[in-house]
């Protein structure tokens, strides 16, 4: 891969191997004079992350040598102030717009320069005129988080082993890949001295951070009333208390409900570590996934989607009113609330 | 089950397992055994998170202390003796599908039509694992578990890393959930040039697509040529609803025409009729019923699971747990082939009058003591029907 590239795609192996043979040492990409610029954009990619979402890149293909190492290294010195910060929303966010700058930017490239990224992250592609193959194995591993019906491996054409894939699902599955990469390897291990150096940058990356997060305090719906969970919803939870396994389907619809209504992820945490084989840390990836980067958590299934999974166990009469669990605890809540202000009326008449 | 008949049905275990060879799976070494010893019976108890180091260890392990129920787990595990789950360290798991007649919607009343129906969701499942997912004959181990069904063991490396989560999206692929029908067949709506209205279109699949497209090709041509090469086919294709007699007459000469079959095969149908297609995407939903394997879902996800182990006997029949190739499948009969014990006559007391069909031979077994060839009476034992000795 030319130096250009990496540095569009700084998170290949290759991208890492090559900033080392440059010989910059962490202490200079700190404090070097000359690589101001460098700084500069890698607190820029921070903020775009936050407040955009995507992260702009540059077009590199006239320009010289300068300003393409100048945009690599921009990336390391990013991952220093994500980890600095160490905000669990903010590494989440971040990863997600890396993954999705990368992800659009791949839909542009030929199709050897995706066989090249595919194979960075072990997973092999064979191009063919206007498609590519990929093993299935490798293509649930990447799809299996992805939410729309049509990435469903029921719904691919699979055959003898390999699944058909177009360009742009290719990038769009590499951006799962892409994604898990900087996430899972995100808080480095920085000390305080480094942190110390960057305090000016961080101060204003913090800054808009709590802006954004006080911008998308979604639904308040106040406080988790679970007396008004609907019947779905409180079947699971009973049966996650006694240990029952969940479908995957059911998983999702729970935790995506709980998150809607304001649980935090550390609180639906607890609630699944009733197992002696509970993995913490899995079921927490799980979730943070659910809850998602851009601020708002997934939303859960429609009633119609909950019994075509098997998932519904729609007996009570408000089932009959509503067609979506979510729906069905609002509309509880709003009456419990009116029976409750109808009391205290009596009560002070 | 009562002293004399555990300690009966434990020799003769023995014996068995004297000359028995235990099939080893890859890697047992790195398995977790599991086992319910005739020792311990009646309560069931299972002596779990053991290791072995040696095929001979096992061996021995098998024959001294006789297991009525023995199992290993799917999956490699750093520390396999562990007491903890956490602390064996899981590595990787083999791919497995358990198909159980009591899963299957209908549930027949006889044994061997249970096994039957069972047999057919097995050959299903075994053409979504080698058409649709590529496994080769040597890549699927075909278990009969010597109860109710079959296991599928897969050990290709390929799928040994995948996840519980994924492992569904398997399962889901063979029994069709979450299907979406309506991109595969039936009219559909895309949206026209500027200005225009939005058209609609009839999609159909080719057998070229592979997925579950290819596979509803196939179902509708075959079904419809298997009546277009009946007699009578006009009047079979009229049962239809909606299906008038040219259309009927139509369809076959489209499908007596090598040509036009062969574009249908293809995917293109302009040259069927509205009614036709109708027809067609009426077949295309039948064939999904008819299509999906019925696995047990939670057998799949799970990648600690203990399953039995191959060549060991089903404490609960007396049958052996057998292992097939794929050719064998079709023609394996279990009250024939994994029938392990000898003809000679044992008395039992029997407590529930029962009809075994073992072995080609049919007994109307009624209550009380008698001779039964030992296989038989064995079976009955196990299953808790009979006593051993005469009182
Ligand atoms: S009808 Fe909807 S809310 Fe009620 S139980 Fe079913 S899925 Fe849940």
């Amino acid at each position: 891969m030319d130096s250009k590239s990496l540095a569009l795609y700084p998170f290949v192996t290759e991208a890492f191997s090559y900033v080392e043979t440059l010989g910059f040492s962490l202490e200079r990409l700190l404090n070097s004079r000359a690589l101001d610029s460098a700084r500069f954009r890698g607190k820029e990619r921070v903020l775009q992350s936050i407040e955009d979402g995507e992260i702009q890149k540059p077009g590199l293909s006239g320009s010289g040598e300068e300003k393409t190492f100048l945009e690599l290294l921009s990336y390391p010195f990013s991952r220093i102030l994500v980890s600095c910060i160490n905000d669990s929303y903010l590494i989440r966010r971040y990863a997600l717009a890396e993954a999705e700058s990368a992800s659009k930017l791949l839909k542009t490239e030929n199709k050897d320069f995706l066989v090249e990224i595919a194979n960075d992250f072990n997973v092999s592609i064979t191009p063919f005129d206007s498609h590519f193959a990929m093993h299935f194995t490798d293509y649930i591993k990447l799809a299996n988080t992805m939410k729309d019906l049509k990435w469903k491996l029921v719904n691919r054409r699979l055959k003898r082993g390999y699944v058909h894939i177009t360009h742009e699902e290719v990038a769009r599955l590499l951006q799962e890949a892409i994604r898990d990469r900087i996430q899972n390897a995100l808080p480095l291990d920085v000390s305080s001295e480094v942190c110390n150096t960057c305090n000016s940058h961080i101060d204003e990356i913090k800054e808009v951070l709590q802006n954004r997060k006080s911008d998308i305090n979604i639904d308040d719906m106040g406080e988790v009333d679970t007396e008004s969970f609907p019947p779905c919803i409180s079947n699971a939870i009973s049966g996650v208390s006694t240990g029952a396994n969940l479908g995957h389907s059911m998983r999702f619809a729970l935790t995506s409900f709980l998150l809607n209504v304001g649980m935090t992820v550390d609180e639906i945490v607890d609630m699944f570590n009733v197992s002696p084989d509970f993995d913490e840390e899995k079921t927490r990836y799980q979730i943070e996934h659910i809850a998602g980067s851009s601020g708002a958590p997934y939303t859960p299934p429609s009633c119609q989607t909950m019994k075509t999974y098997g998932n519904c166990y729609g007996g009570d009469e408000f089932c009959q009113k509503i067609k979506h669990p979510l729906n069905y605890y609002r509309k509880k809540l709003y009456k419990k609330a009116k029976k409750e202000k109808e009391k205290s009326q009596q009560q002070d008449g | 089950m009562n002293d004399k008949t555990l300690r009966f049905l434990k020799k003769r275990f023995q014996d068995y397992y004297q000359d028995a060879h235990i099939h080893l799976p890859p890697e047992y070494t790195s398995r977790e055994w599991g086992f319910i010893l005739f020792d311990d019976m009646p309560k069931t108890v299972m002596r779990r998170h053991m290791a072995f180091g040696s095929s001979g260890e096992l061996q021995d392990y098998f024959s001294w202390t006789v297991p009525a129920h023995a199992y290993y787990s799917v999956a490699y595990y750093e520390y396999p003796n562990a007491s903890n789950m956490k602390d064996k360290n899981w590595l990787q798991s083999d791919l497995i599908f358990d198909l159980d007649a009591d899963h299957l919607p209908h549930v027949p009343d006889s044994y061997p039509e249970m096994l039957e129906n069972v047999k057919q969701e097995a050959l299903k499942l075994y053409d979504f694992l080698s058409d649709d997912f590529g496994f080769g004959e040597d890549d699927i181990n075909i278990v009969f578990s010597g109860g109710r069904g079959y296991h599928f063991h897969i050990s290709h490396p390929s799928v040994r890393s995948l996840g519980s989560a994924e492992r569904r999206e398997i399962v889901d692929y063979i029994s069709g959930r979450g299907l979406d029908i309506s991109q595969i067949i039936g009219k559909s709506y895309v949206s026209g040039d500027s200005g225009r209205r939005d058209a609609s279109m009839f999609v159909f699949p080719s057998e070229n697509d592979g997925g579950w497209g290819a596979k509803i090709n196939r179902y509708i041509i075959s079904y419809i040529s298997n009546i277009v090469n009946s007699n009578k086919p006009i009047k079979k294709l009229t049962d239809f609803s909606g299906v008038g007699k040219t259309t009927a007459e139509k369809l076959v000469n489209i499908f007596n025409d090598e040509k036009q079959l062969s574009l249908l095969k293809k995917g293109k149908i302009d040259m069927v009729s509205n009614t036709s297609k109708n027809l067609f995407e009426h077949l295309g939903k039948q064939a999904v019923d008819n299509l999906i394997a019925n696995v047990d879902e939670p057998v799949t996800a799970d990648v600690k699971r203990l399953i039995r182990v191959p060549g060991s006997l089903h404490g609960g029949s007396g049958l052996r747990v057998t292992t097939l190739s794929a050719s064998e499948l079709e023609d394996f009969k279990p009250l024939e082939n994994a029938v392990v014990f000898k003809d000679n006559p044992i008395t039992v007391n029997v407590t529930q009058p029962s009809i075994i069909e073992m072995k080609g031979n049919k007994y109307h077994v009624d209550e009380g003591v008698q001779d039964l060839p030992e296989y038989a009476a064995i079976y009955l034992m196990c299953r808790g029907g009979a006593e051993y000795g005469s009182n």
